[in-house]
């Protein structure tokens, strides 16, 4: 089984253990992983900002890129939902009918992360250790774009040692929402004071989900306010194994 | 200045979506898919105490009778009211006019008279079992709209056959579309405070219901 | 406790600030805040467990969106049906091209019956139009029925819900507006006796006001009917005892047939109040001689609704039956309430059809006022695809944006411009990682995380630190494995 790692550029940029999280992880499950190292962004964040010339620059660039992979898998719901929900409508308006036919064929090849775990590998036993008490937050794009239902949590139940909690309104917006962050700060920090009680009130130790950007807005948050709480991405939970857990421990401050 | 605007209007939304002829549009209406439920799976009975639970939801008072005791089972919930001046439709059924109460049929009663009146008499068209609905069609025994609006006491006389399950099943009983309807779904209720329900706001704040146990199979 | 907000809420989107300018006094009023919490919480949780009970729920909510979207592919012809039928039924039908000419029609209808009061049905059309300012200063008294629009027109408040739009208002808050403008020194603030007193208030003039306004929920095109779904009778009052009613209606109202209200009524009450059915549904067919209003007149608002119906990616904003789950399932709505959004439409589907109404010349901060997270789509009952739409008009917004030419030193779109050019090349973009990491070092703290940033970044660091960028990146270290390994 070969795979081509989509990193993301934020994960790339900001979260490099994230990646190294999947590699472990996606190796370990005997899957020959690729790295195109040409590949930059998905045009998320452009296309959900209204620069849609720019987001279908980015959108044919990345059909070009992995045209040829076999699958390609990426740690992030948003990216994937981006590609799946956004690109046919770029494609429509921007491309010509040679793209369109190339993304058609390349679409059912892409994976978020749990999707290729439960859907692609067949596995919900990763072999992974994570001995902590785990609160998952249950991103938008996975609930509602990507349609992961079940996954994560089939996923997080296989790990041995960890103790799931539920979070209140886990369906809930975190109120990252990209450049939302910013253009709408205040509301966005109001969402997310409201979504922090709701993580708090589980007394986890960890916060993870299968979304960087909504445990960088959660994590930076905590940070900002001494919260007794780390995020981790769910990649690097799963890619912990009992032997990992001594040559690799989980980062201390996050 | 008003038939420019109407064509104005018009052109440009039919410039909008283009203009399919009547026998194409009958076509796709007819096309348009209807998967939902539209008939119950309930048996009568379940259907009728389903309707009867719905009422009791809303606060409102139900009585099961038999046919051959409906006059007794009217003249006792005149009595229970303790009101004596009673709105009656020109249609209702004379023997339903149990004598000892005072009486005005609407035969173009002054609107005064109707909010000076204790409560109204009427029969109905259907029930929905599902939501507690009662459907009003204001034919000669179910009365003007006024009359089910002012007084504040509505006993309403509603046969087991006119009784269904589902809101479709109500609508495949009208092969004419009514000119008028009303749909009573529990007396009238506002939440604009804090949410916290309130009744009565206009409208009857106490409705009773007959429930007739006609055999017969509408 | 004054219940008018020191900022002075506009809901003109002519005039109103954007959105998060807006959003700014109201995030600062926990009452507010939670009277919002409150009212949603307590519809979303009926809603819920009646979509649960509803096993046709997701085939209702296809058979209504097909059914929408067939009207509106057909809307022409289905108005003119309405208007032959209703005219046929002793209805006079008119048809106003934008808010003024409605303005006019119904104050020449109000002059020809010498009419100087007019009881009115909450319609939330009536509002776009500013209807109840206008008629005010031609000479007529407006008394509004509907117990939330009698605390907002009392309160002197603007709605913030289109079904729900006294929601932002608490008890104690309403009973002092009722004591203060209905004289009612002793009045408290238990909810049954606020709602009598205004039962009270009125009665009188349910009996002797006899021209009424009001508004529309179907036009149904088959028979002429009009139907209106409402909680408190007074819709009940105002459509049954004046001499002449006039109702003022969106042309995307119209269903084609009455039996569609079997689809209709079976998703509406449940999106809107958490209830299977509301209490009354009134329907109505032109003049019936002897019962209700003799003279009957509807008022077609077109207002934007055909250049909408014309964009082909917008047209679903028209599928809309107002009933306001999208506003009770937005995360966004629920910490900001409905004056944020400076129109009468708030919410989600305000924050479409909002600047889509506007021809895309005001309101444009609204389509940004969300976080995309989709909520509103899954509960909306005819299935509007509103992250779709609000997507669209982003887009629409950024290129006027590009045409402006101070524009490009913003430093949001300054920095998405460069960021494409980073990202379409992996030469570009590693170098400008690598740039990153060492222009980061000056904002990183001890502590490794970032705490202040400048420009757009300050808008992060308000309230988040961020992690400083790490000294090998994933590329680099796969290459630098790759290297190992050979």
């Amino acid at each position: 089984m070969r795979a081509s790692l989509f990193i993301t550029c934020y994960n790339d940029t900001l979260f490099p253990e994230t990646g190294r999280a999947v590699v472990r992880l996606l190796e370990r499950l005997g899957v020959e992983l690729e790295f195109n190292p040409q590949q930059t962004c998905c045009g998320q964040m452009h296309a959900n900002t209204g620069f849609r010339r720019e987001a279908f620059a980015q959108a044919k660039r990345f059909i070009q890129i992995y045209r040829d992979a076999e699958t390609v898998v990426a740690p992030s719901s948003s990216c994937v939902a981006m590609m799946r929900d956004q690109y046919p409508g770029l494609i429509e308006e921007l491309g010509d009918d040679a793209l369109r036919k190339e993304f058609e064929a390349l679409l059912p090849r892409i994976y978020e992360l749990s999707e290729f775990l439960i859907d692609r590998l067949g596995v919900e036993d990763v072999g992974s250790y994570f001995p902590h008490r785990v609160a998952y937050h249950a991103s938008c794009h996975g609930v509602r774009a990507l349609h992961l239902g079940e996954r994560p949590y089939r996923l997080l139940a296989k790990v041995r040692g960890l103790e799931l909690v539920p979070i209140p309104n886990a369906e809930r917006c975190c109120g990252f929402g990209g450049t939302f962050s910013v253009k709408n700060a205040e509301v966005s920090s109001a969402m997310l004071a409201a979504k922090l009680q709701d993580v708090v009130s589980t007394r986890a130790e960890y916060c993870t989900a299968l979304d960087n950007s909504c445990l960088m807005h959660l994590g930076g948050t905590m940070h900002r306010q001494y919260v007794g709480m780390k995020t981790i991405h769910l990649a690097e939970i799963l890619a912990n194994s009992e032997a990992d857990n001594e040559r690799f421990p989980v980062e201390a401050i996050r | 200045m008003n038939t420019s605007s109407r064509q104005g209007i018009l052109e440009r939304v039919r410039s909008a979506t283009g203009a399919a002829a009547p026998a194409r549009i009958a076509e796709a209406y007819a096309a348009l898919p209807r998967d939902y439920v539209r008939q119950g799976t309930m048996t009568h009975e379940a259907c009728l105490d389903r309707m009867i639970e719905r009422l009791r939801e809303y606060d409102a008072e139900v009585v099961e009778t038999a046919p051959e005791q409906l006059l007794a089972a009217i003249g006792a919930q005149l009595e229970a009211s303790g009101k004596r001046v009673f709105v009656a439709p020109e249609g209702l059924p004379s023997e339903w006019l149990i004598p000892g109460f005072d009486w005005k049929v609407d035969r173009g009663l002054a609107t005064a008279e109707i909010e000076a009146a204790d409560g109204v008499v009427t029969a109905a068209f259907c029930g929905i079992a599902d939501s507690g609905t009662i459907a009003l069609h204001h034919s000669p025994a179910e009365g003007r709209r006024v009359l089910t609006l002012l007084p504040d006491w509505h006993l309403c006389v509603l046969r087991a056959s006119q009784v269904v399950e589902t809101l479709p099943e109500y609508f495949s009983r009208c092969p004419q579309p009514p000119a008028l309807a009303t749909y009573i779904s529990g007396p009238s209720a506002t939440a604009d405070i804090e949410m916290t329900r309130i009744k009565g706001v206009h409208g009857p704040r106490f409705l009773h219901v007959l429930l007739v146990h006609d055999d017969s199979i509408f | 406790m004054s219940s008018v907000d020191p900022d002075r809420v506009i809901l003109d989107p002519r005039f109103a600030p954007p959105f998060p300018q807006a959003a700014l006094p109201v995030l600062r009023n926990p009452q507010l805040r939670k009277n919002v919490a409150h009212a949603i919480d307590v519809i979303q949780g009926k809603r819920g467990k009646l979509v649960a009970e509803k096993t046709d729920w997701q085939t209702l909510r296809a058979a209504a969106s097909d059914l929408r979207t067939h009207v509106l592919e057909n809307l022409g012809e289905y108005l003119v049906q309405f208007e032959e039928r209703c005219t046929a039924a002793g209805g006079v039908v008119h048809w106003a091209a934008d808010a003024a000419e409605a303005r006019s029609i119904i104050l020449d209808l109000l002059r020809q019956e010498n009419a100087n009061e007019v009881i009115k049905i909450k319609t939330m059309t009536s509002a776009e139009i500013q209807l109840n300012p206008f008629l005010e200063a031609n000479g007529v008294n407006v008394f509004e029925t509907d117990l939330a629009e009698i605390i907002l027109q009392l309160g002197e408040e603007e709605p913030s819900h289109i079904v729900v739009p006294a929601l932002h208002v608490n008890r104690s808050q309403v009973r002092e507006i009722f004591a203060r403008r209905m004289g009612l020194k002793n009045l408290s603030d238990d909810p049954k006796e606020l709602t009598n007193a205004a039962r009270t208030y009125l009665r009188q003039k349910f009996l002797t006001i006899p021209t009424a306004i009001g508004g529309a929920n179907s036009l149904i095109a088959e028979t002429g009917s009009v139907a209106v779904v409402e909680s408190e009778g007074n819709g009940r009052m105002c459509l049954t005892l004046p001499r002449t009613l006039i109702t003022l209606a969106g042309i995307e109202k119209v269903i084609p047939r009455f039996h569609d209200l079997e689809v209709i009524l079976q998703l509406l009450a449940r999106s809107a109040t958490g209830e299977r059915m509301n209490p009354y549904t009134s329907l109505w067919t032109g003049v019936v001689p002897g019962d209700g209003p003799q003279k009957f007149h509807v008022v077609l608002l077109d207002n934007g609704r055909s250049s909408i119906l014309a964009k082909p990616k917008q047209r679903q904003t028209l599928k809309c039956i107002r009933c306001a789950a999208c506003m009770n399932a937005c995360p966004v709505y629920r910490q900001t309430g409905g004056h944020a959004y400076g129109s009468v439409y708030p919410g989600p589907i305000g924050a479409i059809l909002t600047p889509q109404l506007m021809n895309m010349q005001h309101a444009q901060s609204l389509p940004f006022a969300s976080s995309l997270c989709g909520a509103c789509y899954e509960v909306c009952p005819v299935k509007i695809n509103i992250p779709e739409v609000l997507l669209e008009l982003r887009s629409q917004v950024v290129n006027q944006e590009r045409k402006q030419a101070g524009r490009i030193f913003d430093p949001l779109d300054l920095g998405l411009r460069i960021a494409n050019f980073l990202f379409a090349g992996a030469g570009r973009f590693h170098a400008a990682q690598r740039m990153g990491r060492i222009g980061a070092r000056l904002f990183t703290r001890k502590d490794g995380w970032i705490h202040s940033l400048p420009s757009v970044g300050a808008k992060w660091t308000q309230t988040r630190d961020l992690r400083g960028l790490p000294p090998q990146n994933f590329h680099e270290w796969w290459a630098a494995r790759r290297k190992e390994a050979k």
